[in-house]
């Protein structure tokens, strides 16, 4: 592509040289690009990065169809920008042709990942025309009727993440036969009578029924999940719905079916106006749990407020209050202490049904943390990819909608940060319990970029059925692949495995903390001390395998002497689990309520 | 002994306690000279709660019958007991933020016990505290005390002798109280000067020597402000002192602990600064710092806000902004960050000082040593670090010195040699202990009490095998590099582990704590063997 670049430069130097050693210069700015196979160059430029932390920058911008990159051209100042285009929600102009002011004439830039990005061009000869329009472009494809970059890329991984999750295999762990005790619920899209569950669909917002989550393996108490009933202002009722979840109480004989309504009450009651509600008395042995967790308009704008004080700069003189005032982290302890109260009710021999309005964003978080409390398969890094290939994106949290993918519609009311919150969540457990989880921090992190990147199919669409008219498994990559073909970076080497456990994180505002190496990662100034940290614990899970492996030889060697009187002779191979601590028996650690 | 003169019940039997993380129990309460005993009545139970006196802050006594609670706690408690007189309750307020509630049988016996809890727990005689009758049957009174000495900090530092050397000036006390016997200061100063200077600083701490910075050879210095009062008294000895101290170099830094202000209003009390007419190549540097009953209402209001057990913990986080604890934390760090700065990056030597220079000048020459120095950051050279510099009765400023420490290693996970434990363990030491580490304010002190020779080292101790092992960091990577924390309000957490210690969630981390460190250990023990 030919370049206009040097056409408005004003850097005399590069004016004057010749293309090739233009290419050349290009080259070694921004040589420590690789690009992803597949990945192409749209255009590049001299440019000015206006850094909220460093000032004024010059340096080189790259814009490809996967990734806006910078680099500055002064050693001094080392800046690096890499910013997946996925991840840009917003691109404006900034100033006009006569603003004044130095650098007041550029791109503004808002992205999804808790940063903006604002650059100056020279003011002459709408040097920013081109820039802006094939960023504007390639940053929105889905608007310009391009394909999203997963279905572009190239990339080859040794493991194939989209068989990660299988629902039937994953039944079998759950040590659920099927078509065995519970057939009524899981039998429900083969088996069940046709017309009878078509009666409950018509009676569930959207047509989504309660169906099974999980099942507890000793107590056989399951949490279902489903959307409201449509009980309306008439205070409608229906009878296949009453006994559907009466079937589902059934199915471990307990006395009492609880439904847990993710919402706030008022919330509730003002959805029948819409013809939405919750289930009443009609509902024999079911009792009904508000758990006041807000909409997806209440946290997004929580989670705004969260980056105005963060980004560019961060509150210094009042921060506590000014974080207070976000709520963001109350949220997070409301959504804990839901799934808490969800898991504790399933921990001791109850059924449950968990349902918000439609189902699919705060019935997710809460189903999905009450089973990694209460299942320590999810807890594995594995378990975690299962657990979110199943409760968030085969279920339908609508990915594209809350995300906004490819979409340049930013101020679009449908996208909220649920699936953040999550993870948010996920890491405030793993905080309270640094030896229950496989995963480290990494991974949460790598999740997080790779949601808004587009690189990877795996948080693509909405629901499965648009996943399969456009043939997400065949032609895009999942991030699975990604992860599972280099697992090292993404482990904690102080795992330490407890089937059985439950664990119970305390939803109390003095022990959560916000998640500074997610949230406010752009500062340079607050960065904490990862990478050494990481490094660190690579060492450490390599003189673990070292160590497993010499008690390994050491059984060998001891079982081949003992020959037939070890117990432990027939045992499988001692995983990270066996051995490292002394297992220490914890009592569950008591919830706040 | 005199001690019995204030135990007029010794023993009641049938109280219940009550203690955090455990359900209540019923038992013998038993105090004694340095001690409350409570001992579980159900056998199998065995448990025992043996608490110094001296932790306890203080005693809430209310006369309320409570025998409805009682007999809520206890349903299948005869009713012959309920015929017992009125029970009273003491809540016991321990120095290390534990809570107790103790219901005791009988008015008199229960006013007996507070009475004794109150005199026994503020004894003001230091001879009379416990270190002084504590005999472990594993130690002996002729072990060494202490891990250093200053002459064998003087003799270690061999680059140090061409331009510093070691004065015993102060070999009786005479010249500064609460200074040890020997003290490193300019080779170029004879003891009589020092003897000038001392008469010019407050509680006669002259400008002694603490750190000196092997990577470019510049110093720490401290001392007390100097006394030049309202009419601007110089002393020459004093000047010469520090001119000597920055010899070859042109200029040093000052870094006075009082805003600019404050140090220009302790002029009219007789204090004052250096001004920069008499000491032309120093640069003050003026950085607010809170002192004494500031501090401690700072930490009293924290310490409540903690405590505060109403379910509906509204504005948790403004309650914690309130008391101002973190920005005491924040300040600290970035004065000790300033010093740091001023030695490493901009390769000068400089004095620190506030009014006398016991407070928040330990605290930040102490931080600033752990952010440079490599060596201070292992097990024994923190320690030693805090013998040399910083030893004293408690003090809120040491609580706020191990919350920095704290956050230092939160911040930087790999970098220090000890854990949390060990500054969980001094924290609690600090305010009362077997030891007698932390008794006294002075080496003077300690002398006349002869503490080194009736008491046994917490250091010490501290540093034998097994007790060592617990303290440390399993993720310990030495690190030739300074340390800088990060001092945004983002980068600082409250330090869970002490303020909100007596929860279910922080027993549970340090249990995990500890599984890590002996995971790591154990791993480290096969792999490489």
């Amino acid at each position: 592509m030919a370049s206009p670049v040097s056409v408005y430069n004003s850097n005399v130097l590069d004016a004057h040289i010749s293309s090739t050693s233009r290419e050349s210069l290009k080259m070694e700015l921004l040589a420590d690009v690789t690009l992803l196979p597949g990945e192409e160059r749209i255009i590049d430029k001299d440019i000015i990065y206006i850094c909220p932390f460093s000032g004024a920058v010059k340096g080189k911008v790259l814009i490809t169809n996967y990734r806006l990159y910078f680099k500055s051209s002064d050693a001094d100042v080392a800046v690096t920008l890499d910013v997946p285009l996925g991840t840009i929600s917003r691109v404006e102009k900034m100033g006009g042709v006569s603003s004044r002011g130095e650098n007041s004439y550029g791109l503004d830039i808002t992205c999804k990942d808790m940063r903006n990005l604002r650059f100056a061009l020279k003011q002459e000869g709408h040097s920013r025309r081109d820039i802006f329009e094939l960023l504007f472009k390639h940053a929105f494809p889905i608007s310009h009727g391009l394909p999203l970059f997963a279905y572009v890329t190239q990339e080859k991984y040794e493991e194939n993440g989209w068989s990660v999750y299988r629902p039937v295999e994953e039944l079998r762990r759950q040590n659920y036969e099927l078509c065995d005790t519970y057939p009524a619920v899981l039998a429900v899209p083969f088996k069940c009578k046709e017309e009878d569950l078509r009666r409950v669909a018509s009676f569930r917002s959207r047509g989504r029924i309660p169906v099974l989550s999980w099942i507890h393996r000793e107590n056989r108490a399951a949490i279902a999940r489903c959307s409201q009933p449509l009980v309306g202002m008439s205070g409608k009722r229906n009878k296949d719905d009453e006994r559907y979840l009466d079937l589902i109480r059934d199915a471990n004989d307990t006395a009492k079916l609880t439904i847990y309504d993710a919402r706030p009450n008022v919330n509730a009651v003002a959805n029948k106006a819409t013809g939405g509600g919750y289930e009443g008395d009609e509902y024999h042995n079911a009792e009904l749990v508000f758990l006041d967790i807000h909409n997806i308009h209440v946290m997004r704008e929580s989670l705004k407020k969260l980056k105005d004080i963060v980004y560019p700069n961060v509150e210094e003189s009042h921060w506590l209050s000014s974080l207070e005032s976000t709520h963001w982290l109350e949220h997070i302890k409301l959504v804990l202490s839901g799934a808490i109260q969800v898991a504790d009710k399933v921990s001791s021999g109850n059924s449950v049904v968990v349902h918000c309005s439609d189902g699919w964003d705060r019935t997710a978080q809460l189903t999905s943390l009450a089973m990694l409390m209460l299942d320590s398969h999810y807890r594995t890094l594995k378990g975690l990819q299962v657990l979110i290939e199943k409760e968030w994106i085969s279920f339908g949290h609508k990915f594209t909608s809350r995300i906004g993918h490819g979409d340049k519609n930013h101020a679009d009311q449908d996208r909220s940060p649920i699936f953040v919150q999550f993870m948010d969540c996920v890491w405030q457990m793993s905080k309270q319990f640094p030896t229950a989880f496989e995963f480290n921090e990494r991974l949460l992190l790598t999740i997080l970029e790779h949601l808004y990147s587009c690189r990877f199919g795996t948080f693509l669409y909405n629901c499965e059925s648009a996943r399969e008219q456009n043939a997400l498994r065949q032609k895009t990559v999942s991030l699975w692949s990604l992860v599972n073909s280099k697992t090292d970076v993404y482990l904690n080497p102080f795992y330490t495995p407890e089937s059985g456990r439950v664990l119970y994180p305390v939803a109390s505002m003095r022990h959560l903390e916000l998640w500074v190496t997610y949230y406010i990662r752009w500062n340079p100034r607050i960065r904490q001390q990862q990478s050494p940290v990481e490094q660190r614990y690579l060492e450490l899970l390599a003189l673990r395998d070292e160590y497993i492996k010499k008690l390994e030889e050491l059984r060998l060697s001891d079982s081949s002497r003992l020959a037939d009187d070890s117990p432990g002779a027939d045992t499988s191979s001692p995983s990270p689990a066996s051995s490292p601590t002394r297992q220490r028996h914890y009592t569950h650690l008591h919830t706040p309520f | 002994m005199e001690f019995s003169e204030h135990i007029k019940t010794a023993n009641v039997e049938d109280v219940v306690l009550q203690q955090p993380l455990h359900p209540p129990s019923k038992g013998t309460l038993c105090i004694t000279s340095h001690h409350l005993l409570f001992s579980d009545r159900e056998e199998d139970s065995g448990r025992q709660v043996l608490l110094l006196l001296r932790n306890i802050d203080a005693v809430e006594k209310s006369s309320v019958e409570n025998l409805v609670n009682y007999f809520g706690l206890f349903p299948n408690a005869g009713r012959s007991d309920r015929a017992t007189e009125s029970s009273g309750t003491l809540v016991i307020k321990c120095k290390d933020l534990r809570v107790l509630q103790l219901e005791i049988p009988g008015m008199e016996q229960c006013l007996n016990i507070a009475q004794s809890i109150e005199t026994l727990s503020c004894l003001a005689c230091v001879a009379e505290m416990y270190p002084f009758f504590y005999r472990p049957s594993n130690a002996s009174l002729r072990d060494q005390w202490g891990l250093s000495t200053p002459e064998r900090h003087y003799t270690e530092m061999e680059a140090l002798h061409e331009r510093w050397r070691l004065s015993t000036v102060n070999q009786d006390y005479s010249v500064c109280p609460s200074y040890p016997p020997a003290v490193i200061v300019p080779k170029a100063i004879g003891d009589d000067a020092l003897k000038m200077a001392a008469k010019f600083r407050q509680g006669g701490r002259f400008p002694v020597l603490c750190y000196y910075h092997r990577k470019n050879g510049m110093v720490i210095l401290r001392s007390s402000q100097p006394l030049t009062g309202a009419n601007r008294k110089r002393c020459i000895q004093d000047e010469l002192l520090l001119q000597a101290a920055i010899e070859g170099s042109d200029k040093g830094y000052i870094i006075d602990t009082r805003s600019a202000q404050q140090a220009q209003q302790a002029r009219m009390m007789g204090g004052g600064f250096e001004s920069k007419s008499c000491y032309s190549s120093w640069k003050r540097l003026h950085r607010h710092m809170e002192r004494g009953k500031t501090l401690q209402e700072s930490l009293i209001k924290l310490v409540e806000a903690c405590g505060d057990k109403s379910p509906n913990m509204d504005r948790w986080l403004s309650k914690l902004e309130n008391s101002k604890w973190l920005s005491h934390v924040q300040t600290a760090l970035s004065t000790a960050g300033l010093l740091a700065e001023c030695v490493e990056r901009d390769g000068r030597s400089v004095l620190v000082h506030g009014s006398e220079g016991t407070g928040s000048t330990l605290l930040i020459s102490t931080l600033a040593q752990l952010i440079m120095d490599p060596s201070c950051r292992t097990l024994e050279g923190f320690l030693t670090l805090l013998e040399r510099e910083f030893v004293q009765q408690e003090c809120p400023v040491f609580l706020l010195l191990l919350d920095c420490v704290w956050q230092l290693w939160y911040q930087f996970p790999l970098a220090l040699g000890f854990s949390e434990a060990l500054l969980l363990r001094l924290a609690t030491e600090a305010y009362s202990s077997d030891y007698g580490t932390f008794l006294c304010n002075s080496d003077m002190e300690r002398c006349a009490l002869q503490v080194k020779g009736k008491t046994h080292c917490l250091f010490r101790v501290l540093l034998k095998p097994r007790e060592r092992e617990q303290y440390t960091n399993p993720l310990y990577e030495p690190n030739e590099l300074a340390i800088w924390p990060s001092v945004h309000p983002q980068s600082l957490q409250l330090w869970r582990g002490f303020f909100l210690r007596w929860t279910q969630q922080t027993l549970h981390l340090e249990l995990v704590q500890e599984d890590i460190r002996n995971m790591v250990i154990e791993w480290g023990k096969l792999a490489l063997s």
